[in-house]
């Protein structure tokens, strides 16, 4: 505000001092009209955008103010104002015109270049924002290579990234800006040769006026310079990329220009500025892809193939969650017993992520090697109960832990997980297992049922994932889940099964999901 | 099937839906939760259990009747509110299937101290 009316006075005195100025060749002061002028208007002047005196030549004092002696022309950003005579004037407006340069011209450059400080700041301060807030790498890198090669007025730039795979190899890959990709694909990948190792040992960056003219360059056999064919290079800037997290060089970046002389101290700054946030933004994206390969091996890893048991049918599903975390608790597992017996498990470890993906796997691990032993489903869940409670944090922990042994009868227990279902072979559903026991982590006693599961009937086990959400609860995603299981085809198709899921869940699920499906089809199915 | 809208999508959806408030009355401290007692609300719960317990009442009642879903994450934290506040007598009020259903197939009926209504659970010996 008080810059603003301050400058308008300050504008005034000015207009006020080069209108007194107008003077006939004899001294005396003429009558001079003041005249805002449009944008449009001083566009029309080449005036641009700026401050300072402009003297109109004839054609634009001609064009400004038809019939007019003289006039001068006083801009101030986008608007200007014009002072017009009529009267012949003598040299009075001109020298003090000439002065009002002199005397500013110091003032404008230094506003000149504060802006154009500013204009940078700010040009880095939004690639920092666009670039950190990205985490695929292959748009990050290339953003990144765009944004600095335009920042340091390069002829063209390259970032060439280490990346990882899964393997732990350690691995190349380049973006290029300013060049098609042609112009670069026929030549090898550069090596550590004595121009480009500061750069790839993160020692600092490579400045250069000419970098042929450098006595580290053109060293090495066989092309003791750049490749025949490479775009000619004379300035030559290149930064690393450093990881902020663990000094580690990720990259780089490689800015040429044909012409010498190209590259300031400026532009190493900003050169730099970016690689900087480039840093961050690639140790981002590489931390964030390697904990989602960790989550999808991780859930891969530790879910069972179901192995074939003669006479039933089995088909078995894993999904993690549509929304949210893609690690959750649950599993699945079916075991041969060797005694021709079969069980079949399902659980859930309460809460998502690692700690719960971990839980899991000691869990699912304690059951398979307790179901090994032989020992019967309730001392199964009640050994696993126990070794529960040894873990520092307190778990929670549903499951249900069914045997099937060759024969028509399934013995199972339960702790505290939804019932299973099942179909006998003329329709009706049977809830087993609702309410028995406790979960593990809670409970220690798991009574233990048989049902009878006779040729042609089907056993449903599921996680909670499949019939509850924060808009439906159990007792009617139960109701849902009752009702759609006596619709299915039988036996089930694996379609069926992935339109039960999408039914119940419409497909977002928010939790993850286990089921595994058992149709006994008797002595005729292998 | 008509399923009602989802409450929170895409980028809320892990914002907790619901609310837990703590309240010291003559009794005890009163934890009021509504809303969803699912992943997103359950370390809210477990930071006001932890300074209810601070406050060392006699009595802490955790209070779900505006609880919309009990999810297993929530119960868990019921169990271990009910364990490890020694001393401090716990008690939860829950009627109604959306709440009570799951402590049912769970029998953590048979852990917890349930009360139909608040006044009951403060009143009870």
């Amino acid at each position: 505000m008080t810059t603003a009316e301050g400058g308008h006075a300050e504008a005034d005195a000015l207009l006020d001092a080069l209108a007194s100025a107008f003077t006939a060749p004899d001294g005396r002061p003429v009558p001079v009209d003041r005249r805002p002028l449009t944008p449009d208007r001083l566009a029309g002047l080449h005036a641009g955008d700026g401050t300072g005196i402009l003297v109109p030549d004839d054609a634009q004092l001609a064009e400004l103010a038809p019939g007019a002696a003289a006039a001068l022309v006083v801009l101030d950003g986008a608007s200007g104002t014009a002072l017009v005579a009529h009267d012949p004037v003598g040299r009075g407006h001109l020298v003090a015109a000439e002065a009002v340069a002199a005397a500013t011209g110091g003032l404008r450059r230094t506003v000149a270049a504060l802006r154009t400080e500013a204009a940078v700041i700010d040009a880095l301060q939004s690639v920092g924002r666009r670039l950190t807030a990205q985490l695929d790498i292959d748009s990050l890198v290339q953003d990144a290579t765009d944004a600095a090669t335009t920042a340091v007025g390069a002829a063209f730039g390259a970032f060439f990234y280490n990346l990882v795979n899964r393997f732990g190899e350690s691995y190349t890959l380049y973006t290029l800006s300013g060049v098609p990709r042609e112009a670069f694909s026929r030549f090898p990948m550069p090596r550590n040769t004595l121009v480009f190792a500061p750069t790839f040992d993160g020692e600092g960056t490579v400045r250069s006026d000419d970098i042929t003219a450098d006595r580290r360059f053109g060293h090495n056999a066989p092309y003791h310079g750049m490749p025949e064919g490479h775009l000619p290079v004379r300035s030559y800037l290149a930064v690393s990329v450093i990881s902020p997290s663990n000094g580690e060089v990720l990259g780089g970046f490689f800015f040429g220009h044909p012409e010498p002389g190209r590259f300031t101290g400026r532009h190493e700054v900003l050169a730099e500025g970016i690689a900087g946030y480039s840093a961050i933004a690639l140790d981002n994206a590489r931390l964030y892809e390697r904990e989602r390969n960790f989550a999808r091996e991780l859930s891969r890893s530790m879910l069972p193939e179901a192995p074939p048991v003669p006479g039933l049918e089995l088909i078995t599903r894993y999904l993690p969650a549509a929304t949210g975390p893609k690690i959750g608790g649950d599993w699945f597992d079916v075991i041969s017993l060797g005694t021709g017996a079969t069980a079949f498990v399902i659980g859930d470890v309460v809460g998502h992520g690692v700690p719960a993906a971990t839980v899991m796997g000691q869990v699912r691990t304690a059951i398979r090697s307790y179901a090994l032993l032989g020992l019967a489903p309730s001392e199964v869940l009640r050994h696993v109960a126990t070794l529960l409670d040894g873990l520092a944090e307190p778990t929670f922990v549903t499951c249900f832990y069914a045997v099937h042994a060759a024969g028509e009868e399934l013995v199972y227990a339960s702790a505290g997980h939804l019932p299973a279902l099942l179909r006998h072979a003329d329709g009706t559903i049977d809830l087993l297992g609702e309410a028995v026991a406790q979960p593990l982590g809670v409970g220690h006693e798991f009574p233990e049922r048989t049902a009878a599961f006779p040729v042609g009937a089907d056993l449903l086990l599921y996680t909670d994932g499949l019939v509850e959400s924060r808009t439906r609860d159990v007792t009617r995603g139960m109701e849902w889940l009752v009702a759609a299981v006596a619709g299915l085809p039988r036996p089930l198709t694996p379609e069926a099964c992935d339109d039960l899921v999408e039914a119940l869940t419409g497909g977002d699920n928010d939790d993850d999901i286990a089921l595994v499906y058992v149709h006994h089809g008797g002595a005729e199915t292998t | 099937m008509s399923e009602p809208e989802r409450v929170g999508r895409g980028p809320f959806d892990e914002e907790p839906t619901g609310t837990v408030a703590l309240e010291q009355v003559p009794e005890g401290v009163v934890l009021a939760v509504t809303g969803a007692l699912d992943l997103s609300l359950a370390s809210t719960l477990r930071r006001t259990v932890e300074r209810a317990a601070r406050l060392r009442p006699a009595r802490l009642v955790i209070d779900l009747t505006g609880v919309t879903f009990l999810a297993s994450v929530g119960m868990a934290e019921l169990v271990r509110a009910n364990r490890e506040l020694g001393d401090v007598a716990v008690r939860v009020v829950a009627s109604g299937r959306i709440v009570l259903r799951p402590l049912e197939l769970t029998r953590l009926t048979d852990e917890l101290t349930i009360h139909a209504t608040l006044a009951d659970a403060l009143a009870a010996p």
